[in-house]
């Protein structure tokens, strides 16, 4: 007689039926055990901001994760599938390759002060090369209209290891908490604030790829003609109702104007925050 | 009030109307939780069942939900195991409709059995010569794995979603979908096939009898094929459902076109294979168990049209519309066929239940009538009650249409076009709509 089993007897029925039975059981349990442990293992390595990128990019419409390509005009139609962390991506080389488009040198991009020599994560982050080598992380004129003027930053602590995609910091307001996505890899070696003009000093990795997912300069009109489309969609559907905003530039506390709108949706939508 | 617990950018009607809601189900509810009690505490005199009909509301409703619920397992595997990616927007419905579905008719067997106490009997002891084993078996084990499904959906939510080890969970609990979508197809397959096997054994009652094909009754084949062609449909109709109750469109148009075309497929299927074995059964079956077939239907009050509605009305016909690309760019008419589909179904477990138990199978026995008490009925509607709440919470609190949030976009992007192209949008550039939008939304610079 089998353990656990009551009046089990050595006939092809019964150990057919009760292997089955087992089996099932094992592999559902052992299923489960290994989702249990390889969420200890990313907590060990550290993967977590990773999955909850990945998690929240998996949650993003199609249009929110249109190609780099597709917005400068190098493909018709091409949705991303790297998390737009384009050193993974193998077509992206091939398209960089073929522009032949010259820098365009502009401060002002429909309003908003983009400046050239920044370059922009998706997430309304940028970056600056410092002459040191280091770089300069802050949120970007769009992002900070949109958060509007009442607002406070939690950063990481000196030292922090941040990743691409990762939580880079917190801006907190009113009872909203915006992860905004750190734009690069590198740790942290200076905390700025709001006066300064930026929020973090990073150390980057030792790697020649640090920045070529960011958009550049010349890719920044397209890209804000897109966010300002999309803002204006979340805006509608977040209990503004109808805007027709063709023209004009974004107020600076833009937030202000509009106080009874789901902000925590529009804000978790253009931060890509699921 | 519990906004912070909504899914960010999805809208969700205020706490209180959400309150208004629930009240008339929690009543239901509560309801029914006493009549359960009754049942359980008191005895099953409280149902109108005896020894000679002991298959009542429960056992027909049991049957019918678990074929409905087969939208969990059917779409699993067409996701998981086939990579049909369009289902992807309706998993999260069918799991929580699954799950309701199966915990639900577990719940009723319980009751139904009597001896909640002694519930533990069927696995300490089991009668391995039983289909009813195997049922129970696979319905346990097919609700552990569809409880697991829902894990993911319900770390969906907003708050559980801060917590970084849910998170990850919730993630790699997803990426293991296809070994238990695996699985559940196995156990369903099973569990369904052994509720119709169930008749391969009532020699008793030559009505519902089947012979063997193999070790299994050809009703073993169509309660698995019958289930995997309800299912999709009843997915169809709870997430139509669904939208007209929010007001939202959750799903593309294409997802019901693709449901109805699986559901159709299924269903022509299961029509030919039903006509097959009613022949069958007309034909050999039933005279060589001493009764010609249409004895059955000659003086009681279920004559031969039950069969031809089960077959042709609510079996055919809709699985033509469903087949039909034409008939199924209509919606009304696309909703209309899966609701026969549903429909049939119930009629085919009514007709297996029932009307088996009904038919008197010796010279002495009466036609025998039966109408459920309100226990019955009451713990049936605990289980409705049950479901509408569960699905009203995930809905509310966790995102169970994933293409919710980029269809809402959608639609106001096309709200903003229509308003731009109407006139209203010309008439509104005129000073006063213009300068207040303006004044509003952007600051002008010459």
């Amino acid at each position: 007689m089998l353990p656990w089993v009551y009046e089990f007897h050595w006939t092809a029925f019964h150990i057919t039926f009760l292997s089955i039975f087992f089996t099932v059981f094992a592999v559902v349990v052992s299923t489960v055990f290994v989702a249990v442990k390889r969420t200890q293992r990313a907590e060990q390595n550290r993967t977590m901001d990773e999955i909850q990128w990945r998690s929240d990019f998996a949650d993003l419409s199609p249009a929110m994760k249109v190609c780099r390509h597709e917005m400068n005009g190098d493909v018709k139609h091409r949705v991303c599938d790297h998390g737009f962390d384009c050193r993974s991506c193998s077509v992206h080389p091939l398209l960089i390759s073929k522009q032949t488009k010259t820098p365009l040198l502009q401060f002002e991009v429909y309003g908003f002060t983009m400046p050239p020599y920044r370059m922009y994560h998706r997430g309304h982050t940028w970056v600056q090369q410092e002459d040191d080598g280091t770089y300069k992380i802050g949120i970007d004129d769009f992002g900070t209209r949109i958060i509007g003027s009442t607002y406070s930053v939690e950063l990481p602590p000196i030292g922090t290891r941040l990743s691409v995609n990762g939580k880079g910091m917190v801006v907190k307001k009113a009872n909203m908490d915006i992860r905004l996505l750190s734009p690069i890899d590198g740790e942290v070696i200076e905390q700025g604030d709001s006066e300064k003009g930026w929020y973090l000093k990073v150390k980057a990795n030792d790697s020649k790829k640090v920045t070529d997912h960011l958009l550049k300069t010349d890719e920044v009109p397209n890209w804000i003609l897109r966010e300002m489309e999309r803002l204006q969609i979340s805006m509608a559907t977040s209990g503004v109702g109808i805007t027709l905003a063709d023209g004009g530039e974004l107020v600076p506390d833009f937030h202000r104007h509009f106080p009874n709108a789901d902000w925590d949706g529009i804000l978790g939508q253009m931060f890509l925050e699921a | 009030m519990d906004k912070i617990l909504i899914p960010r950018g999805l809208q969700r009607t205020s706490f209180t109307k959400f309150l208004i809601w629930i009240f008339p189900w929690i009543a239901l509810l509560s309801l029914g939780i006493y009549a359960i009690y009754l049942c359980l505490a008191e005895g099953l005199f409280h149902t109108n069942m005896d020894n000679r009909f002991a298959f009542g509301i429960w056992i027909f409703l049991d049957l019918t939900v678990i074929a409905l619920g087969a939208g969990a397992f059917f779409t699993g595997f067409l996701l998981y195991i086939l990579r049909r990616k369009e289902l992807k927007a309706v998993i999260n419905s069918a799991v929580v409709i699954g799950l309701i579905c199966y915990s639900g008719a577990i719940l009723v067997l319980a009751v139904d059995v009597g001896q909640p106490i002694r519930a533990w009997f069927t696995f300490w002891h089991p009668n391995v010569h039983s289909m009813l084993t195997e049922v129970t078996f696979c319905l346990t084990c097919y609700l552990i794995v569809l409880f697991i499904e829902y894990i993911p959906i319900i770390l969906k939510n907003r708050q559980l979603r801060s917590i970084p080890k849910f998170l990850v969970f919730e993630f790699e609990l997803h990426k293991l979908m296809p070994v238990f979508a695996g699985i559940g197809t196995f156990l369903s397959f099973f569990h369904q096939g052994s509720l119709g096997g169930l008749f391969g054994v009532l020699r008793g009652r030559p009505f519902a009898f089947r012979e063997e094909l193999g070790i299994w009754p050809s009703t073993f084949f169509l309660f698995v094929i019958s289930a995997a062609a309800a299912g999709p449909s009843f997915i169809m109709l709870t997430t139509w459902l669904v939208e007209k109750i929010t007001r939202k469109q959750l799903v593309k148009p294409e997802v019901y076109k693709f449901l109805g075309k699986v559901s159709g497929t299924m269903l022509i299927a299961y029509v030919l294979l039903k006509s097959i074995d009613t022949l069958f059964w007309i034909n050999s079956t039933s005279p060589g168990n001493g009764f010609p077939a249409f004895e059955f239907y000659a003086t009681q009050s279920f004559g031969t049209w039950i069969l031809f509605t089960e077959i042709v009305i609510l079996g055919l016909i809709p699985a033509l519309i469903l087949l039909s690309s034409r008939l199924r760019e209509n919606r009304k008419i696309l909703l209309g066929a899966g609701f026969l589909v549903c429909t049939g179904i119930m009629l085919n477990r009514f007709v297996m239940t029932i009307q088996t138990l009904a038919l008197p199978t010796l010279p002495f026995d009466d036609f025998l009538t039966y109408a459920p008490s309100w226990e019955e009925v009451a713990t049936f509607l605990f289980v409705v009650a049950y479901g509408m709440l569960l699905y009203s919470f995930t809905y509310r609190y966790s995102v169970i249409f994933p293409q919710e949030r980029e269809l809402a976009q959608l639609n106001g992007e096309l709200s903003q076009q229509e308003f731009a192209d109407s006139g209203n949008a010309k008439k509104s550039w005129q000073p006063k709509f213009i300068s207040d939008l303006l004044n509003k939304f952007v600051s002008t610079k010459s």
